[in-house]
């Protein structure tokens, strides 16, 4: 393949061309309620080009038939001259890099009978159902793949490599007359088979959770003091902050930049935030991006003060930063954009009981059953909260949203605790109609001296 | 290639085997802060094979299309023998209804074509002090269906996509207005017009930034912004929802739920939009389905499976794609005020302001879609909204949520608006409802 490759690279006429080619195997098994809702295993191929004419922009083609591999280069130079750009698109320099990198398959799923699969998930989705006869229903979905990765660029850049991925997810839905309550465990990794195994306990604690939550208050709404449990610590700084520190977001946009000027104080001193794509065994973990680049840890918050970015190459060019390895695509559909890795909250000093020994009124908001930020402005679903009184845990509250103001918001976290952890989930990041990318969010216990928790807002 | 693929699932498959070829082509410019800057070209081919044997029912895709059909119908049995049983009948060939899917112009424009929609977007949309991004795409995609029961059916069908957004970022005050247009035509100029006029006129209410109101109060959603009140309903209103029993309105058929005004159907069959299609991914012919009537449940959506569980009909949702099974889904949701005679109006609000003593003006909001949303309660904080002061818009409103229930809340609609338009695959006018809750922060 890769000699076909680079033969095709060879007739391309453009200045700068990269070619990826996938074959990704995956299976995939779903439950709902004691029925299997599918079992299937999936082959899918494609190849991707883009290509650069001095003084034109990007011209890209995709293609699921290898055999149009050289009529697309083709197309993709043409295209690149349609479209002439002032100033011109440059590339921010990169080594060439030839590797062939073997991430660690940890059980190669390709080797184990879906048959094995099933009976793996079964297991799973049986500790939700057997929780309590209030368990009504219950989705419980295993996903992997093996995908062979090929890329090449008119720089030297060779590379080819296995990229595992297994996924285990399931939702507990409680019931008792119209209330309904939902639990959900979510296990993700760029890994094989044997990091599946022995998961059961999880699906059985999040299947008690929601049978707990349907005689759980509504957590009253207001402004408390909130300490986010390292789930949701995570989620919360992928969607809140990680956005805007990704450079297509700012690298031609006079006002966003301005915004987002290194050297601007995002936190307090105890806020150190970053995103690490060489991180061993995460979701979000490879050893080159879609562009070649080398994968690093790049700090983007230093106690609490913005110093730097997610970039691509081009990206990097434009605002004469270094390529930071985080220019990724979902697959050969799609061009390479910027996007995150695994982004972390790194871990400060102490323990739980310390964020919480002097609070009066709290919540303690845990798990995530959603977030979504407009900007500035991000909204969070908990997937369970408890009260927080007199410096200790207390009751169970369920429907805690929280909401507010980024900026506001990062400034307002005083506490960071040492117990961080890497959130192992499944599902995705999305980004200009790529999803779900996989990432992974790492975090502490966090705690925010003051937020609106909406919940029993009351008409 | 699909009649291949029909004939070797059935040399193996004891209970028939039923699938969907489809091979697409698209074309994309796209604009990035206000500049031209990329072009691209994709082509994609693949099947999806659904067969029955001993009784059970197992799925496989690939894009690999070179490879021997045997290949495929192999995956595929070996899914069915895991999979549960399951008495699914591949319906025979029925008459298909006449429907262009099909437009020349969308087919045939080319690059400068798009290039040329894409700039004469930006030039109505540049403004001082604010970035515009611009998307124009058009794709045609070759359909097939097929089944053992003798069913089969196939249509070309085109696309143009266009959006487009415009950002004005002041200090740490972010805001984004957008609009998009989607058809299987390439728009017409006024059109085209409509959609910068749109964005024209939010952006000129937003930016001034005024205090949230507060309390129970009058609140129009427009039709992107009636969002979180139509996903619970058409949640609830799908078979699958209903099979699982987790829909609220699963024993209410033949009974009025809603305001008597409001009515909802889908429709497969409207011209020129990219999801109608004569037929479904199942091979059953489209038909257009009333689900709400005057207020009054008719009856859910189902694809062959749900229908077959539920002893019910396929109403012609079947959906699939290369990769996974087919699912019930909808495809052009019209919402409709029962007895409307008004003629059309572009305005912002469509003429539902003017009663309003203080309320809001509700385009977007942060985080619909999570949560328990078929229970029909929501609580959401505003990404774009305005305030209304008597009969005015005033400006536009951060920091405040809205909440309620989607379920009481179309129980009883205030007034429904006179600018009915597509959202994605959904036609909508505003509607006002009183007595939303509005909270501050």
């Amino acid at each position: 393949m890769i000699d076909r490759l680079t033969a095709a690279l060879a007739r391309s006429r453009a200045d700068y061309t990269e070619i990826r080619v996938e074959r990704t195997w995956s299976t995939a098994v779903s439950f709902r309620g004691r029925r299997l809702e599918s079992a299937t295993a999936s082959e899918d191929q494609g190849g991707f080009v883009r290509a650069l004419h001095a003084g034109g922009g990007w011209g890209v083609a995709s293609f699921t038939s290898l055999d149009r591999l050289d009529a697309m280069v083709e197309r993709a130079g043409e295209l690149s001259r349609t479209v002439p750009v002032d100033p011109p698109i440059r590339l921010g320099a990169v080594p060439p890099h030839q590797a062939d990198a073997l991430l660690d398959l940890d059980g190669d799923v390709r080797g184990v009978p879906i048959a094995e699969k099933k009976r793996l998930l079964e297991a799973c989705n049986g500790a939700m159902l057997g929780v309590s006869d209030r368990i009504v229903d219950t989705l419980a979905v295993y996903r992997d793949e093996v995908s062979e990765y090929w890329y090449v660029n008119s720089q030297g850049t060779v590379l080819h490599e296995l990229r595992p991925d297994v996924t285990l997810s399931g939702t507990a839905v409680a019931r008792r007359d119209g209330t309904i309550e939902k639990g959900l465990e979510s296990i993700g990794m760029r890994r094989g088979w044997n990091s599946v195994q022995d998961k059961a306990p999880g699906f059985r604690a999040v299947a008690e959770r929601a049978v707990e939550l349907l005689d759980a208050p509504m957590v009253k709404g207001g402004t408390y003091p909130v300490i986010l449990d390292p789930e949701l610590a995570g989620v919360f700084i992928h969607e809140a902050f990680g956005h805007l520190s990704e450079a297509d977001f700012v690298y031609e946009n006079p006002q966003a930049r301005e915004m987002m000027t290194l050297g601007r104080r995002f936190g307090k001193p105890v806020l150190n935030v970053g995103d690490n794509g060489a991180a061993p065994g995460l979701r979000g973990t490879l050893p080159f991006d879609d562009e070649g680049t080398a994968t690093q840890d790049t700090t983007l918050i230093k106690d609490g003060i913005l110093v730097g970015r997610l970039h691509s190459r081009e990206t990097a060019a434009a605002m004469d930063e270094r390529p930071t390895g985080n220019a990724r695509a979902i697959s050969f559909r799609h061009a390479p954009i910027v996007r995150m890795t695994n982004t972390y909250i790194a871990g400060g000093r102490g323990s739980f009981e310390d964020l919480i020994g002097d609070v009066k009124l709290g919540v303690y908001a845990c798990g995530a059953f959603g977030g979504q930020t407009m900007l500035e402005n991000f909204s969070f679903t908990a997937a369970y909260g408890r009260m927080i009184r007199d410096g200790r845990v207390a009751e169970l509250v369920k429907d805690v949203v929280l909401a507010g103001n980024l900026f506001q918001t990062l400034d307002r976290i005083d506490h960071i605790a040492g117990d961080f952890r890497w959130n192992q989930m499944g599902g995705g990041c999305g980004k200009a109609g790529q999803f779900p990318l996989p990432v992974t969010e790492g975090a502490p216990h966090v705690r925010i001296e003051e937020a609106l928790v909406g919940g029993d807002v009351g008409p | 290639m699909i009649a291949q693929l029909i004939e070797a699932a059935r040399r193996r498959a004891d209970g028939g085997a039923d699938a969907l070829w489809r091979r697409g082509e698209r074309t994309t410019v796209a604009f990035e802060w206000g500049r031209l800057k990329s072009a691209g070209a994709s082509e994609e081919a693949g099947a999806n094979l659904r067969v029955r044997h001993h009784g059970r029912v197992g799925v496989a895709g690939t894009t690999a299309t070179a490879a021997p059909p045997d290949e495929l119908v192999g995956r595929a049995l070996a899914s069915a023998a895991l999979g549960e049983e399951l008495d699914l009948v591949f319906p025979a060939l029925g008459p298909l209804p006449p429907l262009t899917t099909c437009f020349d112009r969308a087919a045939n424009a080319s690059l400068d074509d798009l290039i040329g929609i894409g700039r004469s977007l930006l030039a109505g949309l540049e403004r001082e002090g604010c970035r515009v991004n611009v998307a124009v795409e058009r794709e045609t995609t070759a359909t097939r269906v097929a089944n053992s029961g003798g069913g089969s059916g196939e249509y070309r069908s085109t696309a143009c996509g266009i959006s487009a957004d415009v950002w004005r970022i002041a200090g740490d005050d972010v805001l984004v207005v957008s609009d998009a247009l989607e058809g299987a035509d390439v728009p017409s100029d006024e059109a085209l017009a409509a959609l910068v006029a749109s964005i024209n006129a939010r952006l000129d209410h937003a930016l001034r930034v005024v205090e949230p109101p507060e309390g129970a109060l009058p609140v129009v959603f427009t039709p992107a912004g009636l969002s979180a009140l139509m996903l619970p309903v058409t949640q609830a209103l799908s078979g699958k929802a209903v099979l699982q029993g987790i829909s609220p309105l699963g024993a209410k058929v033949g009974q009025a739920v809603f305001d008597a005004r409001l009515s909802l159907t889908d429709d497969p069959l409207r011209v020129g939009r990219t999801a109608s299609r004569p037929v479904d991914d199942e091979c059953v012919p489209s038909r257009t389905m009333r689900l709400v009537e005057r207020g009054v449940v008719q009856g859910f959506i189902y694809d062959l499976e749900t229908a077959a569980r539920a002893r019910a009909e396929s109403t012609g949702h079947g959906t699939r794609g290369i990769f996974g099974k087919p699912v019930p889904a909808y495809t052009n949701i019209v919402v409709s005020d029962a007895g409307a005679q008004h003629a059309a109006s572009l305005q912002l609000g469509g003429g539902l302001l003017g009663e309003i003593r203080d309320g809001l003006l509700v385009d977007e909001l942060i985080g619909v879609g999570q949560g328990n949303v078929i229970g029909g309660a929501f609580s959401h904080p505003v990404a774009l909204a305005y305030r209304i002061d008597r009969g005015e818009v005033t400006g536009r409103v951060k920091d405040a949520a809205v909440a309620g229930n989607a379920y009481d809340l179309w129980k009883r609609v205030t007034a429904f608006g006179t600018d009915a338009r597509w959202t994605g695959s959904r036609w909508a006018p505003s509607v006002l409802f009183e007595g939303v809750s509005v909270v501050r922060r």
